[in-house]
């Protein structure tokens, strides 16, 4: 065991009476590339956190080469030689690499720094790597791939003996990713360890030496390199927790009219060429992973964001009015964040559904009080909101009762079209159940909804159809027959894809 | 290229358009004389913009400093009037009164987290105040001027044989020191990466409170010489001494490449800036507009300059990540 870098022994935190991490074992040895894997909410971002001293550890210890450390703040990892290439990537714009790299640990006498000495030594540690990169470029000019070089180079300027890379492809190219990999590569050969989180099971199958799997915040199983079996692999990940009714869904394509159709549609840089259709009274989800390009693309379809090509039909009629227009043809939005984009906060329910329906109650400018107040007492019957009081500041209701308020907003109007983006991010689970009612009801009067989720026991429990987005375009459709949890996660984690693949070569 | 470094390329362009101009159309503008004093008008302000620049680097603002410079002013003149300490021991307590006045805005905003503009616009109450509490006052109790009857002081607002005055030469020092401060220096980094991107800086162990200390004592201290100059020059202080004058130092600030939002701009700009601010009201001048005329127009300007700032920061924005979306979609066909 003598070449064990890092190990983590029963680590347990527990986030307001949730188990987060409930006895979790992880460890590192040197010079191997170990990835930890599992869904959403599994508890690889709370495990991290508390090995680079963000969150402290309600319980267990860390061993360093047999010893044991206490890491309590960012710099305690740093000074562990724990280093982290984050997923927003963290270094300071405006300034140069060389001042990236060294900041804050700049050679200087009397605060005068030696900026030809600085850069030398930058300019060597780059051309010991062969990055593509000037010591003196200044970090925003440069591309995401270079910044994540230069994240690297600064954690190699601390001798980081562990370099913790957290979805590091997810804004790459796949060139720049395969750079990447080959990076990776010349670390292990100097004998740095790198803990690598993806969600890209492809990826992670090619790079890593072993693997840990969470589920649910416990250990689902460690894999190493020779006994990675991909199916088994994604069943450790989702394990037998569900319920069978949404273990797999029965889908089939409606009969029904169209009632909106998404042709080619393009914003460059954020997704291109989708195309769908949404028939009367039916769910159609768009999954994939976070930052795949779906609220981007219902954004654009509401009117919130432009477009660059492409074409949104609604009941066979080109549309290319703004907010205003689309809210007046039928379309309603439940937003990804309700707290920033979903409602107000200090204000009563019932203002909160007024506001969106002052087209109706306010048509000479004046709001009447009294048709304000029936059109919320009417709200909180239809959504079952508790309290069952109109008058309540929504800010002070509970997340699923948020969550029914922002519905509410739009029960009242004569929808055609609703667009819900994660509907049931924070909410517990009773509330959720009542919120998948609202959107089978919704379809059953015959609104055409177009729902985002990325929890696919939740897509499963409601699409009648299945859209699958990864880096901004569409890379499958579930449109009949049978689908399980595993052919959703292996499509939106791009394993054993082929065909529209290609798309991603840039 | 940085950002700001194509902005402050049209600042300056638009600065030699202006010089083009009021040059050809006025005969008074391109003489030694006018040009001297139009440096000297620019002298104090650009101090001030010296310092509100470090402040603004940082993220911040300092609303207070044309108050701060007021204060010093009337604390100098006070001094002066009312006891019979030597010169330097007044000039000695005027600083402290410069650094405690910029240690007062630190704590506001780094300590007690108060954001800077409704901080700094507090301690600009404060210092207008005091300024009253120190004005001089005859036997009925009424505010006077009082000169200031000093060689020292009035030597301060000589100039050299050639007719640059000391305070002109004194602004592009100061402005000199600031620039290596900020390129060449530690803490003139952490300057620019607390105001780029706190976390990161936080990260590498930067400390805020130090940062946004610093940012506002060199600010204060640069009201400091400003007041100094001015009270050289005028040989007096009054209670609306330095007023309005952080609205042209920050305005000068901006125009030169400063970005509010912070990790933007240096001396260079800020130079280019307060020179484009006070051509443009040296050659309206010239125009025999009425004074009212005057504000409005340069106020009009510097709108049009702050709104083209917003625009122009959105645009590069966006630029950058539609640019490399772009550049990818090309390269895919190509291959």
């Amino acid at each position: 065991m003598s070449d064990l870098l890092f190990e983590m022994k029963n680590i347990e935190k527990i986030f307001s009476h949730v188990h987060a991490l409930d006895h979790v074992n992880f460890d590192i040895r040197k010079g191997e590339v170990h990835s930890l894997l599992g869904e959403n909410g599994a508890g690889k971002s709370t495990l991290i956190k508390i090995l680079t001293g963000v969150y402290p550890k309600d319980g267990g210890e860390i061993l360093l080469e047999g010893n044991p450390i206490e890491i309590n703040t960012r710099e305690d990892a740093t000074k562990q030689g724990i280093a982290c290439v984050f997923q927003e990537l963290s270094l300071v714009p405006t300034l140069s690499i060389t001042q990236n790299v060294l900041l804050g640990k700049e050679k200087n006498t009397l605060g005068v720094i030696h900026y030809g000495k600085e850069k030398k030594e930058i300019a060597r540690l780059i051309k010991r790597y062969d990055f593509p990169l000037e010591a003196d470029a200044i970090v925003e000019t440069l591309s995401v791939a270079q910044k994540q070089m230069v994240e690297i180079l600064k954690a190699l300027s601390t001798d980081a003996k562990l370099i913790i890379m957290d979805e590091p492809t997810a804004s790459l190219s796949k060139k720049e990713s395969e750079m990447l990999f080959q990076i990776i590569g010349q670390l292990k050969e100097r004998g740095v360890s790198i803990v690598y989180i993806s969600h890209r099971l492809e990826e992670v199958f090619n790079l890593a030496d072993r693997i840990t799997i969470l589920r649910d915040g416990k250990n689902a199983g460690v894999v190493e390199k020779k006994d990675i079996i991909p199916g088994e692999v994604v069943r450790m990940m989702i394990g037998k927790r569900l319920s069978e009714a949404t273990a797999s869904r029965e889908l089939a394509m409606s009969e029904e009219e169209t009632v909106l159709e998404v042709k080619g549609l393009t914003r460059l840089g954020y997704y291109e060429d989708v195309n769908f259709v949404v028939k009367k009274g039916e769910v159609l989800v768009l999954t994939g992973l976070v930052g795949a390009g779906r609220t981007e693309v219902i954004r654009s379809i509401f009117g919130a964001d432009p477009y660059d090509k492409g074409e949104i039909l609604f009941e066979g009629k080109s549309m290319k009015a703004g907010i205003k227009g689309t809210i007046r043809a039928g379309f309603g939005l439940i937003p990804e964040d309700r707290r920033t984009q979903g409602f107000a906060p200090l204000l009563s329910v019932t203002r909160n559904v007024a506001v969106t329906n002052y087209d109706r109650l306010a048509k000479s400018g004046f709001v009447k009080k009294a048709s304000e107040d029936k059109l919320g007492e009417e709200t909180v019957k239809l959504v079952d909101l508790r309290p069952a009081n109109p008058k309540v500041q929504v800010g002070n209701l509970s997340g699923g009762n948020q969550q029914k308020a922002v519905l509410g907003k739009w029960l009242t109007r004569d929808l055609k079209v609703i667009l819900i983006d994660e509907p049931t991010v924070g909410i517990d689970i009773g509330a959720k159940d009542e919120i998948y009612e609202f959107i089978e009801e919704l379809a059953k009067k015959g609104v055409a909804v177009l729902l985002i989720s990325s929890d696919i026991a939740e897509v499963l429990r409601v699409a009648h159809r299945i859209i699958v987005m990864r880096d901004g375009h569409v890379v499958k459709e579930f449109d009949d027959g049978s689908v399980t949890q595993e052919d959703i996660l292996l499509a939106s984690s791009g394993f054993g894809m082929t065909g529209k693949e290609g798309q991603n070569d840039a | 290229m940085r950002q700001e470094t194509l902005r402050r390329m049209i600042s300056f362009v638009l600065l030699v358009i202006l010089l083009i101009v009021f040059g050809t159309t006025s005969s008074s503008f391109f003489t030694v004389n006018n040009i001297m004093t139009l440096l000297r008008e620019a002298s104090v302000v650009g101090m001030l913009a010296v310092g509100v620049t470090m402040c603004i680097i940082t993220g911040g603002n300092d609303l207070s400093c044309g108050a701060l410079l007021g204060l010093v002013s009337m604390v100098v003149a006070h001094l002066y009037h009312y006891t019979a300490l030597p010169l330097m021991a007044i000039l000695l307590i005027a600083l402290a009164v410069a650094l405690l006045g910029g240690m007062l805005n630190g704590i506001c905003v780094a300590v007690l987290q108060i954001p800077d503009f409704v901080a700094t616009l507090s301690t600009k109450m404060i210092f207008t105040g005091l300024i009253l509490v120190f004005a001089i006052r005859n036997s009925a109790g009424l505010i006077t001027t009082e000169t200031i009857n000093n060689p020292s002081i009035s030597a301060l607002g000589g100039a050299f044989p050639g007719g640059l005055y000391y305070s002109v030469a004194a602004f592009f020092l100061l402005a000199i020191l600031a620039q290596f401060y900020l390129k060449r220096t530690k803490s003139g980094t952490y300057l620019y990466a607390m105001g780029s991107n706190r976390k990161s800086a936080e990260y590498s162990g930067i400390s805020f409170v130090k940062v946004k200390m610093t940012a506002f004592m060199i600010s204060a201290f640069c009201a400091y010489i400003g007041a100094l100059f001015l009270l050289g020059r005028n040989r007096a202080a009054e209670t609306a001494t330095g007023m309005g004058f952080e609205f042209q130092a920050i305005s000068a600030t901006v125009i030169g490449g400063c970005a509010f939002a912070g990790g933007r701009g240096d001396m260079i700009g800020t130079v280019i800036g307060v020179l484009f601010m006070q051509v443009l009201k040296n050659g309206i001048m010239k125009y025999n507009f009425s004074t009212q005329t005057q504000a409005v127009v340069s106020g009009v300007v510097i709108v049009v300059m702050l709104v083209f700032d917003a625009f122009y920061n959105d645009y590069m924005q966006k630029k950058t990540t539609r640019a490399a979306a772009i550049a990818r979609e090309k390269k895919a066909v190509a291959e």
